[in-house]
């Protein structure tokens, strides 16, 4: 079986600057935070962004749809001028030169553009043109097809666009919902992510794989995908091959999932927030699940018997990931480590595991989120729940949204831009049979858990 | 083994480097990260070790490879 990945964007990093501005996660906070902010200032001071935060209404025709776009085009430059100002700044800080980001960043913001308005045609959920899946399609089509340009790679970093959009998406749950759901998002994410991790590593092992080489298969299934796979891999010293291997397997299935996850809750009429927690518990990466909960979530309201709220599928799935599953990479990594240095055969190379790796590795972003939510918090606090619902929502809460729902198809637009099936390294038969039975398994007890288990907890989440 | 492999000249971290050798690292995930810390590729063991791991294989010495 073939399989595997893409040429990066070759970057070199300014030495003057300091770890902290040249880590994506502390990137993504200070750019989620700084329109977070700015938003509850502008809010503060009786105004609002809402100007900035333009976005396509419903159209039924194009001639609807042009006027809009006509009538906003200057409110759509000053969005682009906005995001590729603190795009293009973060891409600074990580040794992209802003010549080569702006150009590239202009044809992202315009395809984005129009994937955004298609999702938006009154006709879309009929024919199942869900923003997230359109760019991921529109992406996987061009590159596989006649391939993106290079001159487009350096905005291509759906990380860091879907880590700011993360830290957004704070603004809009508060903190008692996370405190609420936090620990049952936990419970569920701990057993799946035991359990897959459980099937992949002992499977690999009785196949022959190398421990190294199962323990960063199973990770990347159990945790958090590629980040899950590069850093356990690095924790325990595995072999480079390894590492590409269990990244293409997880860039792999983890597409797949973007399409599956929300085509099988469709039939079985999942409500949002069910939906949420079960692509939360089973996909394997936060942009890949954003881009399938994002899109189910898109079907409530437009296909009969979905109920929930739109949201609530995406709420669903990130606390279900990013507080169930990611920030446990840490943990994972010092754990494994301490059992290769001190179970596993030895490599040649002296390697001592910390407990500072636990904070080391935490995926900082989600203190982000976190903050976004406090924010969020602190101002329903000062308001009478009417006057949250009349005033605060529309005039800082939506507002964010928009900004994040642009942020989120940056990110799902460049997935697909950057996957090149060509590319994908050859894994073999076995770590294949490994990881694949892991899938099955994480798929299967996510849905139980989900459906049936913790079914009326998330069934609250949408309503 | 007392000098880590952080200053190995056989020891590569830089995110472009890193991301030039794992094909599919910048689709689902990048090597800004922070999960990534200050990990790097040995071309002597072609393994990807921590910055603060150590071998007799140690060669020369640079404070500049990797951030």
């Amino acid at each position: 079986m073939e399989i595997a990945a893409q040429s990066p964007v070759r970057a070199t990093r300014p030495r003057a600057l300091g770890g902290f501005l040249r880590n994506e996660d502390w990137l993504a906070v200070l750019i989620g935070l700084g329109l977070v902010g700015t938003a509850a200032a502008a809010y503060a001071g009786g105004g609002s962004i809402t100007w900035l935060a333009v976005s396509p209404h419903k159209w039924s025709h194009l001639g609807g749809l042009g006027s809009q776009l006509v009538s906003g085009a200057a409110r759509y430059a000053a969005l682009f001028a906005m995001w590729a100002l603190l795009f293009g700044a973060a891409g600074r800080a990580l040794g992209i030169p802003v010549t080569r980001f702006v150009p590239a960043f202009l044809v992202v913001f315009l395809l984005t553009s129009v994937v955004y308005s298609l999702g938006l045609w009154d006709q879309a959920a009929h024919y199942n043109l869900e923003p997230p899946l359109v760019a991921l399609a529109l992406g996987l089509l061009l590159s596989n097809t006649r391939g993106a340009p290079r001159w487009l790679e350096p905005a291509l970093r759906v990380e860091l666009y879907v880590k700011s959009g993360i830290v957004l998406l704070g603004a809009a749950l508060p903190l008692t919902l996370l405190l609420w759901a936090g620990p049952v998002a936990m419970l569920q994410a701990g057993i799946v992510s035991l359990a897959t991790f459980a099937v992949i590593y002992v499977t690999g092992v009785r196949l022959g794989l190398d421990r190294r080489f199962a323990a960063t298969l199973g990770t990347g299934g159990a945790v958090c995908g590629v980040s899950g796979a590069i850093a356990i891999g690095g924790s325990v010293g595995a072999k480079r091959q390894h590492i590409s291997v269990a990244i293409s397997l997880v860039v792999a299935w983890a597409i797949v999932m973007i399409f599956l996850l929300p085509l099988v809750s469709r039939a079985f009429r999942l409500p949002t927030g069910i939906a949420g927690a079960w692509i939360g518990t089973s996909e394997f990466a936060d942009a890949a699940g954003l881009a399938a909960a994002q899109a189910y979530g898109g079907y409530a309201g437009n296909v009969p018997g979905i109920a929930g709220h739109a949201d609530a599928a995406v709420t669903a799935f990130t606390l279900m990931k990013v507080v169930g599953r990611d920030v446990w990479i840490g943990v994972w990594a010092f754990a494994l480590s301490i059992v290769a240095t001190t179970r596993w055969e030895r490599t040649g190379i002296e390697t001592r595991a910390g407990v500072g790796e636990i904070w080391g590795r935490f995926p900082k972003f989600v203190l982000g989120f976190l903050a976004a939510s406090l924010l969020l918090t602190g101002f329903a606090h000062g308001h009478a729940y009417a006057d949250f619902k009349v005033s605060v929502v529309p005039n800082l809460v939506a507002p964010l949204q928009v900004l994040r729902t642009w942020a989120f198809t940056f990110a799902f637009l460049s997935i697909g831009l950057t996957t090149r099936i060509r590319d994908f390294a050859s894994v073999g038969t076995r770590p294949f049979i490994a990881f694949t039975l892991g899938v099955a398994v994480n798929v299967l007890l996510g849905f139980v858990l989900s459906t049936r288990v913790f079914a009326g907890f998330w069934i609250g989440i949408g309503q | 083994m007392s000098e880590s492999c952080r200053s190995c000249i056989r020891f590569e971290a830089s995110p472009a480097a890193i991301e030039a050798a794992f094909a599919g690292l910048a689709t689902l995930s990048s090597a800004h990260a922070a999960v990534r810390l200050t990990d790097g590729l040995c071309s002597v063991h072609d393994r990807y070790v921590r910055a603060s791991s150590a071998c007799a294989s140690h060669t020369g010495s640079t404070s500049t490879r990797q951030s």
